[in-house]
């Protein structure tokens, strides 16, 4: 009981860490894409098309870099849930960062002559944006925890499976279902639903909590 | 003089035609213009181009003696808090009346406190404080309008353009919004470009009458 505990515990900082990393870089990339319409046409595509990339071909390919012989071998971050951090990261950027831009590219045009008019600087106008696109923000990271948390590829292959160090809980249902265990499997599945649910209400009483 | 439009030509992207067509005007300190015109004749377009919230594809927009589009960004902004443009629709943030009129303030680095009580004395000096603390996604069409000009008149702007400030709402609300700006002629020292397609308003506000016609502008009074 205490492992099950222990794994979902560490799904829940790996993929929330990872959303947090991808967010820090998402929501000022959507906020550039948002004022300017000639990039956003050719990167949005882009991005939206990189959304359903196979996680498995990022796990292979960050798998590839941080391997011994590889370029990033040096950093010695394969089989540690740093690894598992990055990679998931990688894959939820497309998914955060377009739907940020859609979202922030509506309220600019509502909101963003409005700071301007108001003589908000380019920092104060970006806050203003932000907070405006709040909530709109909150569900694109509650999509993209949900993708980190529910994908098995990158915890496999960069993670390793490792027991008390990267085991998490899809790499956990994987092991199982070799075993033959498919009621473990099946607890640790119902497990990983409860916590995406959890965390996707939680969102919602964080959002009527501030009146977003 | 405070705002001169130098042969302005502008479109917008995709658009195969001039909105404004080589217009010129002089706008002068402390007057009051009205741009008259039915809808889709470029009242907006040409009220944005003064805001300086649009750039024009040709020509210049002289302001307070700087053509304000070839000064570098960080000189631009001191020139842009002096002008205050409200929406035809009134753009109102989440939150209450007091937090959105105070709005301007906060940006311009007044403490928060501060501008929630200019505020608040604004809205008792025009006998309104009973919205204070009204939730913006409960007011009407014409309270949200009233919220909007008094945020821009709380900054005490040296020009204020005010795009259809009387569409859209009932006629109590339509008093106010008339004896607010009969108090900016009279007691403020702000220049005024006020559109609207209603002639008697035009009359009883204006020094200058505008009128635009096939992207081109001239002088009705």
């Amino acid at each position: 009981m205490n492992e099950v505990i222990e794994i979902t515990l560490r799904s829940i900082y790996v993929s929330g860490l990872a959303t947090l990393l991808s967010l820090s870089i998402s929501v000022p990339s959507a906020y550039y894409l948002s004022r300017n319409s000639r990039v956003a046409r050719v990167i949005i595509p882009i991005l939206e098309a990189l959304i359903g990339v196979p996680t498995v071909f990022i796990g292979l390919v960050l798998y590839m870099l941080l391997s011994t012989r590889g370029p990033l071998g040096f950093l010695k971050l394969l089989y540690t849930p740093c690894a598992i951090i990055i990679g998931e990261s990688i894959l939820v950027f497309p998914l955060i960062t377009a739907i940020t831009y859609r979202v922030m590219h509506n309220t600019w045009i509502t909101y963003g002559e409005l700071a301007i008019t108001l003589g908000a600087n380019e920092k104060q106008t970006l806050m203003l944006i932000a907070k405006q696109a709040l909530p709109g923000i909150i569900a694109a990271s509650i999509m993209g925890f949900s993708r980190a948390i529910g994908e098995l590829g990158i915890a496999l292959l960069v993670g390793g499976n490792i027991r008390g160090y990267t085991r998490v809980l899809t790499t956990a249902i994987a092991l199982e279902v070799s075993k033959g265990s498919f009621e473990v499997a099946l607890t640790l599945g119902l497990i990983l639903i409860v916590t995406v649910l959890s965390f996707s209400a939680l969102s919602r009483i964080i959002e009527r909590w501030y009146g977003l | 003089m405070t705002i001169e439009l130098r042969n302005i030509w502008f479109t917008y992207p995709g658009l195969k035609r001039w909105v404004l067509r080589n217009v010129s005007y002089v706008f002068n300190d402390n007057k009051t213009y009205v741009i008259l015109g039915p809808n889709g004749v470029g009242k907006t377009t040409l009220m944005k181009l003064v805001a300086l919230l649009y750039r024009p594809n040709i020509g210049s927009i002289i302001t307070w003696g700087y053509d304000y589009w070839r000064l570098p960004k960080d000189k631009r902004l001191s020139i842009r808090r002096k002008i205050v443009y409200v929406h035809e629709r009134p753009i109102l943030l989440k939150g209450d009346v007091l937090y959105n009129i105070a709005l301007g303030l906060i940006i311009r680095g007044v403490k928060r406190d501060e501008a929630l009580s200019e505020a608040l004395r604004i809205l008792k000096d025009l006998n309104l404080n009973y919205l204070a603390t009204r939730d913006t996604s409960t007011l009407s069409m014409g309270e949200a309008q009233l919220i909007s000009i008094i945020r821009a008149i709380i900054i005490k702007p040296k020009f204020l353009l005010l795009d259809e400030p009387l569409a859209h709402i009932d006629i109590d609300k339509r008093e106010a919004i008339l004896n607010i700006l009969h108090m900016l002629r009279r007691d403020y020292s702000v220049t005024l470009l006020i559109s609207t397609h209603d002639v008697s308003v035009a009359k009883v506000l204006a020094d200058e009458i505008l009128v635009i016609k096939e992207g081109t502008i001239s002088k009705m009074r």
